[in-house]
């Protein structure tokens, strides 16, 4: 009898056993496909994103050499004619104004990291849980006269939405993740000040966690939007055009 | 004692067997792999996807100053006018800028705050708009490619704040007051749907805080220009070469 009951249990172990990995096995093939190990799907992936990492380089420096050369065109045949100048030179201070030039100068950097994760209470949040808070420094900037702003280098423009994708937040289209690093062009004291202010923005940052450096700096650069924005909805009114 | 050690002998050297091929299995996997999950693998897949569509958008902007060029280059063999060429980039950047008047289809969005009495006992603080709704909801509305916002006739910018100060909110250094009347011009489903989907702030505001919001689509709505602050003190372009 003794000898009965070991083998039955071995049996039902084994049993146990075989379906606990058929299932295993089962929902592996479900999740990533069948036949590719999860592994060799990864490495297939990083190799994909290199390769679009490298073309998107490629196609940034394309498009700076096509820029430079308008450049060079519009000054050099602006330069033959005071009333083409003056034309030329409001529409650099549109063209900024827009957001399609890199502009440099003056201003503040606020770098914002992720709180580390709460042993004791096992919470864990990333700033992309809080785009209220990258909203409200914007707003916060502006109303400190910022002239230019850029969030992990992407330009902060009229139609830029900050959107959370997941763990990551989307900016102009793109994906960034933390930290997350504001830069602003414009006086350094000012915008210092308005971030800085008691139960401001930094304040509210550092009682919620995060790890905080704002610094004022002499020269900060901020890229051009990378994005072709055309009207399709929203036509000039014709009285108010000349 | 043959009869019952036999079996357990067996058993054993099975059990060794399976052993030694599962810790087979697992070693020869070790140098292709540092741990992968299936989750990190959907990152990559979205970060790539992320990629492809900021290519496209390279490409997209590529394209048009290749355009641009051709055109200038005619300026050179006589078909075209400086001036003419000048004016027409003026006319696009000005009107990308907000500094001209549009009209388009769009919607219409009217904020109030709640204004029934004890709806929330102590909890006032939930039935008033802040600054950070209006944000949001702009956020939104940018989000679903919103071509010209503007809140209560305030063109707004990449350089607008939105602030609260006591009872009114500040656009573009003006004070407004409630109701808040937020126009926006761009495919009135789209936008629509970023104010009324049931996972959006929008729905959040009107359902859970019960503020008072209300969309209506327009076939004609009139934004008109922006006319805060904008000159450039502290940012330049950067120079290549410089």
């Amino acid at each position: 009898m003794k000898k009965s009951n070991g083998k039955i249990a071995i049996t039902m172990v084994s049993l146990f056993l075989g379906i606990i990995l058929a299932i295993q096995f089962k929902t592996v093939n479900k999740t990533v496909g069948e036949g590719v190990l999860p592994t060799q799907r990864a490495q297939q992936l990083a190799i994909e994103l290199k390769k679009a990492q490298e073309e998107r380089d490629a196609a940034l420096k394309a498009l700076a050499e096509v820029e430079e050369k308008i450049k060079l065109y519009e000054k050099g045949e602006a330069e033959n004619n005071v009333y083409a100048e003056n034309l030329y030179k409001d529409l650099e201070k549109y063209r900024m104004l827009a957001g399609y030039v890199d502009l440099e100068g003056p201003g503040i950097v606020l770098e914002i990291h992720d709180p580390p994760a709460d042993i004791q209470f096992g919470i864990e949040y990333s700033i992309a849980d809080d785009l209220d808070l990258i909203l409200q420094t914007i707003s916060v900037l502006n109303a400190a006269e910022a002239e230019a702003i850029s969030i992990n280098d992407q330009r902060y423009t009229a139609f830029t939405e900050i959107e959370k994708a997941g763990n990551h937040i989307e900016i102009n289209g793109v994906s960034i993740g933390a930290p997350i690093i504001i830069k602003a062009i414009g006086d350094p004291e000012t915008l210092e000040s308005a971030l800085a202010i008691k139960r401001g923005i930094v304040w509210t940052l550092e009682y919620y966690d995060y790890n905080v450096h704002l610094t004022k700096e002499k020269n900060v650069q901020v890229p051009k939007y990378r994005k072709l924005k055309e009207f399709i909805y929203a036509k000039p009114v014709e009285e108010e055009s000349n | 004692m043959n009869n019952t050690n036999k079996p357990n002998i067996i058993i054993l050297i099975f059990s060794i067997l399976l052993g030694i091929f599962m810790a087979g299995q697992f070693k020869l996997n070790i140098p292709t792999l540092t741990p992968v999950t299936l989750k990190s693998i959907q990152m990559t897949k979205n970060e790539i996807i992320a990629l492809n569509n900021e290519i496209e958008d390279l490409n997209k902007l590529l394209q048009e100053k290749e355009e641009q060029i051709n055109i200038l280059e005619k300026i050179t063999s006589g078909d075209e006018n400086i001036i003419d060429v000048l004016n027409n980039e003026l006319k696009k950047y000005k009107n990308l800028a907000g500094f001209l008047e549009v009209e388009g289809p769009g919607i219409i969005i009217m904020m109030q705050d709640n204004m029934a009495e004890g709806a929330f006992g102590e909890e006032f603080e939930l039935d008033i708009i802040h600054d950070i709704d209006v944000l949001r909801i702009i956020n939104d509305l940018r989000g679903a490619g919103a071509e010209a916002i503007s809140v209560n006739g305030q063109r707004v910018l990449a350089i607008s704040e939105i602030k609260c100060g006591g009872p009114i909110i500040r656009v573009n250094g003006k004070s407004l007051g409630a109701p808040f009347v937020i126009k926006a011009i761009g495919d009135p489903k789209l936008l629509t749907a970023a104010i009324n989907a049931p996972t959006t702030y929008g729905y959040a505001l009107k359902h859970i805080d019960q503020v008072y919001i209300e969309s209506t689509t327009k076939d004609n709505i009139k934004i008109p220009a922006y006319n805060g602050r904008f000159n450039f003190r502290y940012a330049k372009p950067i120079r290549e070469g410089d």
